[in-house]
């Protein structure tokens, strides 16, 4: 994965949401941290393309998010806060099947690619099952298997275990940390970053901090003691 | 993240998706081709037999029917207003008909046939230049797959009125559910983009 932001930045009605920044990401776990506001959000949403940058250019794997939205976003899989918003249609199999049918994949192999999916995240036996019925935890990892069935090799969660108990909490966190796919994960649960290889710290719109965890939670626990 | 669809193995459940739907415009027309109230009173029988066959408890079956029932009522007392009777029995026959049928196709259809079906159907369109086929069929499956969502956000909204000893009424809902509804409607729209459903096909990543 190399993700490029070169003078990147994002303003709303006249507000900058994220000051103009130039850095390249390249590694498996990038975790961002920051007070809500700060502008991890933005920052996020910008390198799937949901988000268009007002200043510069974002780059993933080369390609620039204005003009190649869809490859971008094929490589760049985005899992939200909120997985009750993510998961389109009830019956959580037919979920998968529509992003799958959506990328052309062949009718054949539709049911292989979710129940492989859901397997892999420990949740085969959830397929049938309709979203609302589901925990919080299995919901979450339910939208992170909608994204990932289309496999992408990038996978980037917006705070993936906010609203979890402690168990589903770890739980999630173990899935994460298993991935093959490289990820980016914003969250306000340090434990889960705690052995990330590089985090960023966001405060008022700027990128304040950058480097390896452990020294970049303690300055964000500094700044907010 | 309720949904319409039950799960069942009636009649109605085999049929193809794509003959339920046309049979329901087939049926929306002869509703309005006629005038004979009892020839709609044949279809309204016929319409709601089919819909209390479905593996639905009575309360529920009922309930599902509540928000259109009430307007094909409101729609009924002003035509007895301005109307004969007969033309008020003849709006709440045809109406009433064309609920029972589609709530029925609703509830015995899961939404991804709809989406495939309607996708099929406006392929013709697609040809033509004129819009994109699978953009229609995802616009039905939405519609589909949303409504319930509203209906729970209007009952969340009413207990929120009751927890802050607030009087509730139902007018006042409607601000809020509209917001509400845009809102999540923003989500769903960016989960769509982000998931590449609009056209996202897996060739692409190749370029």
């Amino acid at each position: 994965m190399r993700i490029e932001f070169l003078e990147a930045g994002v303003t709303y009605e006249g507000r900058a949401a994220l000051h103009p920044l130039t850095l390249t990401l390249t590694g498996r776990r990038i975790g961002i941290i920051g007070l809500n506001g700060s502008g991890k959000t933005t920052f996020a949403r910008l390198i799937n393309g949901l988000t268009k940058p007002t200043t510069g250019k974002v780059r993933v794997n080369g390609r620039d998010t204005l003009d190649d939205q869809a490859a971008v976003t094929a490589d760049a899989g985005y899992v939200f806060q909120s997985p009750q918003n993510q998961i389109i249609l009830p019956i959580l199999k037919d979920d998968i099947e529509l992003g799958l049918k959506a990328r052309g994949v062949a009718k054949a192999d539709l049911a292989a690619r979710v129940e492989g999916t859901l397997a892999r995240l420990g949740i085969a036996h959830l397929a049938e099952r309709r979203a609302h019925e589901l925990s919080g935890g299995e919901l979450q990892l339910a939208a992170l298997g909608a994204v990932l069935a289309t496999r992408p090799s990038l996978v980037i969660l917006d705070e993936p275990t906010n609203q979890l108990d402690l168990k589903n909490r770890r739980r999630v966190a173990e899935t994460i940390d298993a991935l093959d796919e490289d990820v980016i994960a914003i969250s306000h649960d340090l434990a889960t970053l705690s052995s990330f290889e590089r985090v960023l710290h966001f405060h008022e719109g700027r990128l304040v901090g950058d480097g390896p965890a452990a020294s970049v939670i303690a300055q964000y626990e500094a700044m907010n003691r | 993240m309720q949904s319409l669809y039950v799960e069942g193995n009636t009649v109605l459940h085999r049929l193809p998706a794509g003959l339920k739907l046309g049979s329901l415009i087939a049926f929306s027309i002869a509703v309005f081709v006629s005038g004979s109230l009892a020839f709609l009173g044949a279809l309204l029988v016929l319409a709601a037999s089919l819909y209390f066959a479905l593996p639905m408890r009575p309360r529920q079956a009922f309930a599902r029917l509540v928000p259109i029932g009430a307007a094909i009522l409101l729609v009924g007392g002003f035509n007895l207003i301005f109307s004969p009777w007969q033309v008020a029995a003849v709006s709440v026959l045809r109406l009433s008909a064309l609920m029972f049928l589609a709530a029925a196709i609703t509830a015995a259809t899961p939404v991804p046939a709809f989406i495939d079906t309607v996708t099929r159907f406006a392929m013709p369109l697609e040809r033509a230049g004129l819009l994109r086929a699978a953009d229609i069929g995802l616009a039905v499956g939405l519609v589909i797959r949303f409504v319930p969502d509203i209906l729970q956000r209007y009952h969340a909204i009413h207990d929120a009125h009751r927890a802050r000893g607030i009087r509730f009424r139902p007018s006042g809902a409607i601000v809020p559910l509209i917001i509400l509804t845009l809102r999540d409607a923003d989500s769903i729209a960016d989960a769509i983009d982000a998931r590449g459903i609009r056209g996202g096909q897996e060739k692409r990543k190749t370029k």
